[in-house]
């Protein structure tokens, strides 16, 4: 092996221009796949802990979809409309709550209604909970500004508002009164006790929470909620729980990951894209490295023939000009990953903010050393295949046609 | 014992036939000559006794063992163990500078670096290229390129050396070096086939071989060489 790496190294940095040239190609792909990769894992990461950490693992609600298109149906006409509201839920609650997987239950009444701030008015979605027992089945206090949760127990007219709903009614103080209105027609004077601030964009600008037994007597539902919450121990069993909770509530179970199929759908069409984006670049790299070692064993057949003559095997041809992809796969990887690492150091230190569909101050980065590990497999797979034809083309020269020729 | 033994050698390339069924013994320590015109079939002969080639018909033997072409793993050792070779051109990689390029066989043999470089020094400085070690080719002569050729042929003490041609590109005093050197590595127990079409150089061989439309015209051994 020494003779090869010894012939390898020499051939390739005495043709230092093209390649240094190689060796950029697959950097800028190494570097593009941990940069975009550490943007892209990091915003979908942040995004689903912030949802698993605030919506309940699974969810338990009235069904809503109705099928028009059942064999039934069609014979029978449509059934009648479940109301929507959950019949029996301190059963339901109290069965759940056994279950050695459920770490906390807690119900919910949720409705849709308008907040007015003087002049101002904003749709929102109200949630009336229980302060007691919704911080066993979401970490609702880690997203509020000033941790007032159980301020909706004392002050029963008191509500906790989302960020975004406060800044479109300008609200910036605690202790401001404004006026909820009712799909039943019905308002209340609340009391700000606190915002809501989980840095995701559609949830902030829609939530009001308020005390579930203010939002039964609003809405004229004494007793009655529509939604049961659960946290469970581990969330990514949470859609193979639901469906076993399934089968023996009669209402809709839903995990998160079925309640946030969209976007997590989005994420996937979103990696596609990316891991395209860097498979087009590491493509164009390798053919950079084809070229370069295609055009050497072009150059060097003459050599090529008197190594043979020397004694060198095919395979030590083949592994000759295999050593220059490794070699140049190798340091694209080493100096991409610097490259990476450093410009993964610079969008860590950017504080501006970023408002799309979370909210951040600054780029939110996801560091796993394992980026690294793949990109060195990539890289190297890539200069693999790229050096892998021209080298088998160098070690199927004939010597002495080489020879005759000259 | 012979060295090398071609049984009934023939060989076509493509639907001409350059070899013609040739038998040719070289005994250890021969310094024998191939002569004849251009496209005689004599540099085809040496490289089937190079090992690069492989006949169409007919066999070879190196030192008595009967060569199997099929076994190119065993032919590549050999080649590198046994033979070396020297060329018209002088065929230096230009990567390398003279002692790296006479050191790449001996790396291949396994020889360690410093090994190597050694005997690589010894064989620049007994041609007379000493101090020009980590010279490139582009800085040395045509006559001290092909000395430096000859060296690399040598460094792994090859039982054969073929050479092709070697002063076809020098000029009559660089001819003639490398002539005496050849005679000198002889003398030393080294056994020498050269190919060539200048009589005036077959002749300073012990034995010329004459080469014709792919046949042994004539094998002479000179007298008082």
């Amino acid at each position: 092996m020494n003779h090869v790496l010894f012939v390898a190294l020499r051939m390739l940095f005495q043709r230092k221009r093209q390649t240094l040239v190689s060796v950029l190609g697959v950097s800028m792909g190494v570097s593009a796949f941990v940069v975009m990769s550490s943007l892209m894992l990091g915003f979908q990461n942040y995004f689903i802990q912030q949802v698993i950490d605030l919506e309940p693992h699974i969810k338990i609600k009235p069904k809503i979809e109705k099928s028009t298109q059942e064999p039934y149906t069609i014979l029978l006409g449509e059934q009648p409309e479940e109301k929507d509201r959950i019949l029996g839920w301190q059963d339901i609650m109290e069965n759940l709550e056994k279950h050695q997987e459920v770490l906390g239950v807690a119900p919910r009444l949720v409705s849709k209604g308008i907040t007015k701030y003087g002049v101002r008015d904003k749709p929102v979605t109200l949630l009336g909970i229980d302060p007691k027992r919704e911080p066993k089945a979401s970490i609702i206090d880690r997203f509020l500004v000033n941790k007032n949760l159980q301020r909706l127990e004392t002050n029963r007219t008191g509500v906790i508002v989302g960020a975004l709903v406060a800044r479109s009614l300008g609200i910036d103080q605690l202790g401001k009164k404004l006026l909820l209105v009712a799909p039943n027609g019905q308002s209340l004077l609340v009391t700000v006790e606190d915002f809501f601030e989980s840095g995701i964009t559609n949830i902030d600008d829609a939530r009001v929470y308020i005390n579930i037994k203010t939002l039964q007597s609003l809405l004229e539902r004494q007793g009655e909620v529509n939604e049961i919450v659960l946290k469970i121990r581990d969330v990514n069993r949470a859609e193979r729980l639901s469906r076993e909770f399934q089968a023996f509530v009669s209402y809709e179970v839903e995990s998160w990951q079925r309640a946030y199929r969209n976007f997590l759908s989005i994420f996937k069409i979103q990696n596609t894209i990316t891991y395209m984006i860097v498979f087009a670049i590491l493509t164009v790299s390798a053919f950079g490295i084809f070229n370069i070692i295609m055009m050497t064993v072009l150059e060097k057949k003459r050599d090529i023939a008197i190594l043979m003559a020397m004694g060198y095997s095919r395979k030590d041809v083949l592994l000759i000009f295999m050593m220059e992809g490794f070699v140049i796969g190798f340091m694209g990887a080493l100096i991409g990953s610097l490259v990476g690492f450093g410009l993964q150091e610079y969008l860590e230190s950017i504080r501006l903010d970023v408002e799309g569909l979370i909210r951040t101050r600054g780029f939110v980065l996801d560091r796993d050393p394992m980026l690294y590990v793949y990109a060195l497999f990539f890289s190297m797979f890539f200069a693999l295949m790229a050096s892998l034809y021209p080298s088998y083309r160098a070690s199927r020269l004939n010597p002495v046609d080489i020879f005759r020729s000259q | 014992m012979s060295l090398i033994e071609l049984k009934g050698i023939k060989k076509w390339v493509g639907q001409e036939q350059i070899l013609k069924g040739i038998d040719f013994t070289v005994q250890k320590g021969e310094f024998v000559a191939v002569v004849g015109a251009s496209g005689s079939g004599k540099s085809s002969l040496l490289y089937i006794m190079g090992l690069l080639d492989k006949p169409s018909e007919g066999d070879v033997f190196f030192e008595g063992e009967k060569v199997d072409f099929s076994n190119e793993r065993g032919l590549s050792e050999l080649r590198n163990k046994k033979i070396g070779f020297v060329f018209q051109f002088h065929y230096l990689l230009p990567e390398f500078n003279l002692l790296e390029n006479v050191m790449l066989p001996a790396i291949k043999l396994g020889m360690k670096r410093e090994e190597a470089m050694e005997r690589a020094y010894e064989l620049l400085k007994s041609l007379g290229l000493e101090g020009k070690e980590k010279r490139r080719i582009y800085q040395i002569s045509g006559g001290e390129m092909q000395r430096v050729a000859i060296a690399r042929a040598l460094i792994n003490n090859p039982s054969i050396i073929l050479a092709d041609e070697p002063t076809g590109n020098l000029d009559s005093k660089n001819t003639q070096i490398v002539m005496e050197i050849f005679k000198e590595i002889n003398k030393g127990g080294a056994t020498f086939v050269m190919v060539t079409h200048e009589l005036h150089l077959a002749e300073q061989a012990q034995r010329v071989v004459e080469i014709k439309d792919g046949m042994v015209l004539s094998d002479k051994v000179i007298q008082g060489v």
